[in-house]
């Protein structure tokens, strides 16, 4: 999935921009930036061309510094970073083929929606109709149509995500830039969004987005990458990754009106090694073996004929993801 | 994992869009050139800009609080063309010394002596009212040849001793020498006696106009109006977007944040420039109106309040690009800069309304003091009487003087005001570009963390 890195070369000479086609949307070469004494991003490499990729990291793991200098919003304070071969930072010909959505929560409260979208067109050289047409069109595909001539000021959270978005998507960009698109959001602008994420990846655009919820991610793409205190943890298919995870000692959680009785049940599994009640009415398994346990799990329950409400995997999140590639490195 | 069917799906694919102007498309008419795209961009910001400026409210106080200065001062003004301005006596000819009856001058037309009440004109002259010996010898101030230019009309002239009547020496006895240079009238010179107890109230009234009128532009338009509007409305240009953190919508599209920089001052003059335009407009209309003279409007001075609207405009202008630099080379004290930088421009604005210290040359270290010349040149080339009224003023002393030519300055720096004005005009907006490439070459290099 990850074009090699060699392939564009290194040292370009700063050309007139024009579309490159074979350059990578993104390429990062050996981009490193500091804040002063603090480091935002330690030597990542990275070219990405192409789909979804999902850009994961806890806070302040260097996510929206990546994205930054991706955009040309920050110098790299070491390597080089190319936009479909052009550097961002002093050429802004690439943003022709840009869409970004910023992490801020900050927008032009005083505009409806449609002016919002419409005015930021025109700084692509379209006329006013071309503008207002493309932003009706675009406000329509993140399922505004209804608020365009409300005011930004009183949208809501997840409206206000939604119109940052149809913002990059205006000029109709081949990569676009989502910076935790889904913070904040309820569950049913939630699943829009990312709707309309998978739709931009099916339709061969390449989209990076970043979060630091492993099921978000999940839900949108397999592609993704990890960063951990500014360098780039692991990259590739997040599916491999979450195999490897699967045979390292994992938890499951039930939540049962008996959990001893269930418990006993489990034990004879090959792939249990243990059991613990935390609570009165809570059960945790011990495995090494996620997806066996997993596929046997709802037999277990019905043969036990106890109650079950809920069912958790605590491990199922990035802490533990991390946890295990941090430990698999040292 | 993967969950149940979404409620929302995105409504339709972004293909069949109305296709964006696809970059670097190989065909493109005329009408889709960079120039027209560029147009599009340029309109795009700077239209957005003022639509910002019309949401903030500081917009609207700065504005008010402008008209409401600009009325006051009017209303002064009107005021001050409602009073009778007090008639004197130059030459004192009004008085009777000895008592007789008869003022000193028609005793002098007489023949007679003003020291003995004895030796006065015959019993059958009846004798005059004393005011009909102030301001009776005027001078044809408003070039319209209803005043005795040059003439001795009250007759004290011929009345000195023949070897006193020509004081000018040019052998002409009481009359006024013009003396001419390359087709402008540069001075006056008379003989003693002759033009030398003109209408008061007239030269008064037309000095404090005049006055007025270069008084207000320079230091009413160029200063107060002029400096406040972009220290409150362009230090924040670029800054204000930065930190409100919507800078990104603007810099992360296809365009040069330079431009970007050019455009924001683009839309700052597209608001400013209408409303000095309605504010001066409005003065002229007043001025005008209440203005001395016998015609129900001045239409002459028209010329000075153009010059004052391009001295205001083309400040205004500089002016925003320096405090906009500020604002961007940094953020934090760009507003404490700017105030500075007010405060020399107070200074410089001072000295330049002073012909003295204006030709000590510092204050053409300030932007002010290039509006101000404009307004001088102006001054030069559309009231050509300067002479006439430099010979009146001198008949009233150093009030008329002051009163005047406080702020109706010699040109400066050559003596044809045409080259002034022109050079004025290079200064400003060569300082004005200076800043705008400051600005941007900071911006440049501003990261947008």
């Amino acid at each position: 999935m990850m074009p090699d890195i060699g392939q564009v070369g290194e040292g370009q000479k700063m050309q007139p921009w024009a579309p490159v086609p074979e350059a990578p949307a993104v390429m990062l070469d050996h981009v490193s930036k500091w804040y002063g004494q603090v480091i935002g991003l330690n030597d990542v490499s990275l070219a990405i061309s192409g789909g979804v990729t999902g850009v994961l990291g806890m806070n302040g793991a260097g996510k929206s510094t990546l994205l930054k200098i991706i955009v040309g919003r920050l110098r790299p304070s070491q390597g080089q970073i190319r936009l479909f071969g052009t550097d961002p930072f002093k050429n802004p010909a690439p943003y022709h083929r840009l869409g970004y959505v910023s992490e801020s929560e900050k927008l032009y409260d005083w505009m409806t929606g449609l002016d919002f979208v419409t005015t930021l067109a025109r700084l692509y050289g379209m006329t006013r109709d071309e503008a207002r047409a493309r932003a009706l069109h675009v406000l329509d595909f993140v399922g505004l149509s209804d608020v365009v001539h409300k005011e930004i000021g009183k949208y809501s959270k997840g409206m206000r995500q939604r119109v940052k978005i149809a913002h990059a998507l205006v000029n109709d960009p081949d990569l676009i830039i989502l910076d935790e698109p889904l913070a904040g959001c309820d569950p049913l602008a939630r699943t829009t969004i990312m709707n309309v994420v998978r739709e931009l990846g099916a339709m061969g655009k390449t989209v990076l987005v970043t979060s630091h919820i492993l099921s978000e991610i999940e839900r949108i793409t397999e592609q993704i990458v990890i960063l951990h205190n500014g360098r780039l943890l692991a990259l590739g298919n997040l599916h491999a990754i979450r195999e490897l995870l699967d045979h390292v000692p994992h938890r499951i959680l039930l939540r049962t009106s008996d959990p001893r009785e269930l418990g006993r049940a489990f034990l004879p599994h090959p792939d249990v090694y243990g059991v613990r009640f935390p609570n009165p009415d809570e059960l945790i398994i011990e495995t090494n073996n996620l997806a066996s346990v997993h596929k046997d799990l709802p037999r277990i329950i019905v043969d036990c004929g106890v109650s079950v409400t809920a069912i958790e995997n605590p491990d199922d999140n990035l802490e533990s993801l991390l946890g295990y590639l941090m430990e698999g490195r040292a | 994992m993967m969950q149940t069917p979404p409620p929302t799906e995105p409504n339709q694919p972004l293909e069949s869009a109305p296709a964006a102007p696809a970059p670097g498309a190989p065909k493109r008419s005329l009408s889709e050139t960079v120039w027209t795209k560029l147009d599009r961009k340029a309109t795009a910001i700077a239209e957005f800009t003022m639509r910002q400026y019309r949401k903030k409210r500081s917009t609207w106080a700065v504005g008010i609080i402008g008209i409401l200065l600009v009325s006051l001062v009017l209303l002064f003004y009107i005021e001050a063309m409602a009073q009778d301005m007090p008639s004197i006596d130059q030459d004192g000819d009004s008085e009777d010394k000895d008592g007789d009856g008869y003022p000193a001058g028609q005793e002098a037309l007489y023949g007679t002596s003003d020291e003995n009440p004895w030796d006065h004109p015959p019993d059958s002259v009846v004798p005059d009212p004393p005011s009909k010996w102030i301001d009776e010898d005027d001078i044809d101030w408003d070039g319209s040849n209803t005043r005795s230019q040059g003439e001795d009309d009250d007759g004290d002239c011929w009345a000195l001793e023949p070897w006193e009547r020509d004081s000018n020496g040019d052998g002409i006895p009481c009359n006024v020498l013009y003396v001419w240079d390359n087709g402008t009238l540069v001075d006056i010179k008379r003989d003693n006696g002759v033009d030398e107890d003109p209408d008061d109230a007239v030269f008064l009234k037309e000095a404090v106009h005049r006055s007025f009128l270069l008084g207000f532009g320079k230091f009413g338009y160029l200063f107060v109006i002029g400096i406040f509007i972009p220290l409150f409305l362009a230090t924040g240009l670029i800054r204000d977007e930065h930190e409100a953190g919507t800078l990104h919508y603007l810099v992360g599209k296809p365009i040069a944040r330079a431009e970007v920089l050019m455009y924001r001052l683009l839309g700052f003059i597209g608001l400013v420039w209408p409303y000095l335009f309605v504010l001066i407009f409005g003065t002229a209309l007043v001025t005008g109106f209440f203005g001395p003279g016998e015609a129900i409007y001045r239409f002459s001075d028209l010329g000075i309040w153009f010059g004052v609207f391009i001295a205001a405009c083309l400040t205004v202008l500089a002016y925003a690009a320096i405090f906009a630099a500020f604002g961007i080379i940094t953020p934090k004290y760009g507003v404490l800069l700017a105030l500075l930088f007010a405060s020399w421009e107070f200074v410089m604005i001072f000295l330049s309304m002073f012909e003295t210290t204006r030709n000590l040359g510092i204050a053409s270290l300030s932007v002010s003091f290039w509006g101000a010349e404009i307004i001088n040149s102006t001054a030069w080339l559309v009231w050509d009487d300067h002479a006439l009224l430099a010979q009146q003023a001198e008949a009233f002393g150093w009030i008329g003087e002051a009163a005047l030519f406080s702020v109706w300055l010699s040109p400066f720096p050559t003596v044809y005001p045409l080259v002034n004005l022109a050079v004025s005009i290079v200064v400003l907006l060569v300082l004005t570009a200076l800043f705008v490439l400051i600005g941007q070459s900071s911006f440049k290099k501003r990261e947008i963390d």
